[in-house]
């Protein structure tokens, strides 16, 4: 492991962000539901050509593509920033057209690409409480949320200073931060791993596995493939406003047609195995070397 | 193209002008109208150049849009103030409590609001007609300071861009639960500590930006090319002169008592 | 080049301290880069990367306070004594933020690419050449009659990329020019240095994406603590057991290879895989020893 400051508190982000999994109050039982989802904007673009999609509770889900494929105007069809041309998304038992962009917060917080869009206040503090004080959190719930963002995002030292001072990878944690505070049975990430050097990528996989050791649902946005398939069960593959793969990580990843007609690489672990002919999908370094002990016919493990 | 101006891209004979000529053009008419006191010249201008101007320009449907909304409702407010109210109107021709209607009065209003509705309806058929791109490129061409030309360029993109810096702040703090609902002053409260930032994040913008330009090797030399070439034929410079010097004329004539 | 031995960019015992800042960002930097390579600079967050960026185009100390020592110098010439703009014309810096690389007083993308070169008096034929030359090899045709304010965030990027890259600066320096690209946009910025560097152009570039850097660079230098701790060859580099501890990720290949020596399936004596095809290779070569 890296001896870099916010890599240790990678390993407490699970403990920090469990900790308000108790407060946390509906998280658990809402599902997304996408039905035939057209939209087109104002210039005439059709960004989705009839998109469906559900997301079960508690399930994580990444969204891969190229740039223009879709993937952020479907993502932000889920708090209701963008609203259907045609079709319905629905969050649990809301459907989005009925809702304000503001009462869909309860529901799906969504960390914007880039941070700059998100960080308004003074503070890192006062910024990652707004969304905890919007959602009517009392007091001593809102500053235990942004206490408890803040460390599993590991800024809880950098709590008073104003976001303008710090780096653009530190700004993005703050923009996940105040995400994370208001403790949303849904969390959709768009693009969370960009500028993040290799602890800051480890940060963000180890908070999603603690959103969803809480139950609650993630739905994230990567170009990074190999992050993808290590924090990933499901695997969403978009090109040309429509959907081409979706399913478990393991046979989206084994789906040529569909990667090549959306442009994505396999993980390089995985091109490694199908160069040398293996059949199966090792999704990260250890179950490759397993993998290989096995080729190799020792099965011996260390 | 971009939505940041009030260009209407069309082909017409009026956008294919030299920037330039339609420039000297509308500054030499207002420089005639505020110089003769007379309110039908104006208007004469607005009948006889601006309006076939604007149909010539295929954007005489968008301009008297523009006329119902920007200006008529200011010209009604002109007649009604400064013609009831006109504070040295001795020919009363009708009254009803303070209010006098008077001969005075209505001739001020008229001779303003021609000038105004010339002045405003000219600019608008440049603005219409005239591509800014262009615009800037011919005022380059003819020697005006390419730090001047980035100015007014920025300044026209500014404020979209502003705003659509504003509609993305305002959206991400809607999406962490702010509720913009309730009377227009529930609304503003709401929306006043996003404004802070949103300045100070453009005010680092431009600091940014200025070195960003000087890498782009911006002031670098004091003649710059120019990608886009505006056509500026001999017919149109003796026509800009002959307009710049008819307008002169108008006014010494005014000066020297020869127009009263 | 006056010498063809000397190093295209040479730092020696460079430091650099912001103004007010407790520490020094740089701290007695040696760095020397030979022309016509393509040099990856690795580091954690807060390492100094960027910094080291702004010092390597003369931004620092030139247009930015703070206290600053050593000597830097590019071609031969000390940026430092000069002017921003002749810095401008030896070194050409594409930053994070696009936004702001944009002139904001082009109405097209087109004349946003032309930009720099009216402000170099280029001839305006030779514009458009090179225009439709850096839009066609970063595919962005599309784009050159739309607003450069209406772009996405990784098209922006590639715009500000181009505006850089048309303007043929002997050096170019690039901190983390792909962070809002998807993987085909990568690579098109990668092939795009690659065809400069074979040009003579000499690239540096900061970059996360370790595996990229194997597949494109010459060298590697790591920056912790702002010092350059390692510079090699990719190969010695990213396969060096201090890499994360210096925050900086190994390829998976790597990792996996790691594994695979530390259960025996790996010799010890073998170098470590960092892409794909020296991993296949490592691993295949495994294979068949075993059976």
């Amino acid at each position: 492991m890296s001896e870099s400051g916010h890599a240790e508190s990678a390993g407490a982000a699970a403990g920090a962000a469990a900790g308000a999994a108790a407060d946390a109050s509906s998280a658990g039982d809402i599902a997304i539901s996408v039905r035939g989802l057209v939209h087109t904007y104002p210039s005439g673009v059709t960004a989705l050509q009839g998109v469906d999609l559900d997301v079960a509770p508690g399930e994580r889900v990444a969204i891969v593509g190229q740039n223009g494929a879709g993937k952020t105007t479907l993502v932000r069809h889920l708090n209701g920033m963008v609203r259907p041309t045609e079709g319905e998304v629905r969050i649990g038992d809301w459907s989005t057209t009925e809702k304000s962009i503001a009462e869909l917060a309860h529901r799906v917080g969504y960390v914007f690409q880039n941070p700059d869009e998100q960080i308004f206040a003074r503070t890192v503090a006062t910024d990652v409480g707004f969304g905890p004080k919007n959602l009517g959190f009392d007091e001593e719930r809102a500053q235990r949320a942004v206490s408890d963002a803040l460390e599993a995002v590991g800024l809880a030292h950098e709590a008073d200073v104003h976001p303008h001072h710090l780096s653009l990878s530190e700004r993005k944690r703050i923009a996940i931060a105040a995400v994370l505070a208001m403790q949303t049975p849904i969390v959709v990430l768009d693009e969370p791993t960009t500028g993040q050097d290799d602890a800051g990528v480890q940060l963000i996989a180890a908070i999603v596995g603690s959103l969803i050791a809480q139950g609650r649902t993630v739905v994230a946005i990567t170009h990074d493939m190999d992050f993808c398939i290590e924090n990933f069960d499901r695997v969403v593959v978009m090109a040309q406003g429509e959907v081409r793969a979706d399913g478990p990580a393991e046979e989206v990843f084994a789906d040529v047609a569909a990667l090549e007609a959306a442009a994505v690489e396999p993980p390089q672990l995985l091109r490694v195995a199908r160069a040398l002919g293996w059949s199966g999908t090792p999704r990260d370094a250890r179950a490759f070397v397993d993998q290989l002990a096995q080729q190799r016919g020792s099965g011996s493990s260390a | 193209m971009t939505t940041t101006t009030l260009y209407l891209e069309r082909t017409s004979a009026l956008h294919r002008l030299n920037p330039v000529t339609k420039l000297v053009a509308l500054l030499s008419i207002i420089l005639a109208v505020f110089a003769v006191p007379h309110w039908w010249i104006p208007l004469g201008i607005v009948a006889v150049v601006i309006v076939p101007a604007a149909v010539l320009g295929r954007v005489g449907g968008r301009l008297l849009r523009l006329f119902l909304i920007l200006l008529l409702p200011l010209l009604v407010v002109l007649f009604l103030i400064q013609g009831l109210f006109y504070p040295d109107g001795s020919t009363v021709l009708w009254e009803w409590g303070l209010a006098q209607l008077t001969t005075e009065g209505l001739l001020f209003a008229i001779t303003i609001g021609s000038r105004l509705t010339a002045l405003v309806l000219g600019s608008l058929v440049f603005v219409l007609t005239t591509d800014p791109a262009r615009l800037m490129s011919a005022l380059t061409q003819v020697g005006m300071s390419p730090k001047i030309a980035y100015v007014i360029s920025a300044s026209l993109q500014i404020i979209p861009a502003f705003q659509a810096r504003a509609q993305s702040i305002l959206l991400a703090q809607q999406a962490r639960g702010l509720a913009i609902v309730g009377s227009p002053l529930k609304r503003a409260r709401a929306l006043l500590p996003l404004l802070g930032p949103l300045i100070l994040g453009m005010i680092t913008d431009v600091d940014e930006r200025s070195t960003a330009m000087e890498a782009r090797a911006f002031g670098a030399t004091p003649k710059p090319t120019s990608l886009i070439i505006v056509p500026d034929p001999v017919g149109e410079r003796v026509a800009r002169w002959l307009m710049f010097l008819s307008a002169i004329a108008v006014v010494v004539l005014v000066v020297v008592g020869v127009i009263a | 080049m006056a010498n063809a031995n000397a190093p295209m960019i040479e730092l020696s015992g460079v430091g650099f301290a912001y103004e007010d800042a407790e520490r020094f960002t740089l701290a007695n930097l040696d760095l020397r880069i030979d022309a016509g390579t393509v040099t990856g600079i690795v580091g954690a967050s807060g390492a100094g990367k960027t910094t080291l960026a702004k010092t390597i185009a003369g931004f620092i100390p030139l247009n930015e306070g703070g206290t600053y020592r050593g000597a830097a110098s590019v071609a031969g010439r000390v940026l430092a004594e000069g002017t921003l703009s002749e810095a401008a014309a030896a070194v050409g810096l594409v930053t994070q933020n696009p936004f702001n690389q944009i002139s904001g007083a082009r109405f097209t993308v087109r004349e946003e690419l032309a930009f720099g070169l009216e402000n170099r008096s280029v001839p305006r034929d030779e514009m458009e050449r090179r225009v439709d030359e850096v839009a066609a090899r970063l595919r962005l045709e599309p784009l050159l009659d739309r607003s450069p304010y209406a772009l996405s965030g990784g098209q922006m990027q590639l715009v500000a990329i181009a505006s850089m890259v048309i303007m043929q600066p002997p050096v170019l320096v690039m901190d983390e020019p792909t962070s809002q690209l998807d993987p085909a946009g990568t690579r098109l910025v990668y092939d795009v240095l690659s065809t400069l560097s074979d040009g003579g152009t000499t690239v540096v570039i900061i970059e996360h994406k370790t595996e990229l850097l194997h597949e494109h660079c010459d060298s590697i230098a790591v920056l912790a603590g702002g010092l350059i701790v390692q510079h090699g060859t990719p190969g010695a580099v990213l396969a060096d057991d201090r890499l994360t501890s210096w925050g900086v990720g190994e390829t998976r290949v790597t990792t996996a290879a790691r594994l695979a020596r530390e259960r025996g399936l790996l010799p010890v004596e073998r170098a470590l895989p960092i892409g794909v095809d020296d991993a296949v290779e490592a691993f295949s070569t495994q294979t068949g020893a075993a059976s």
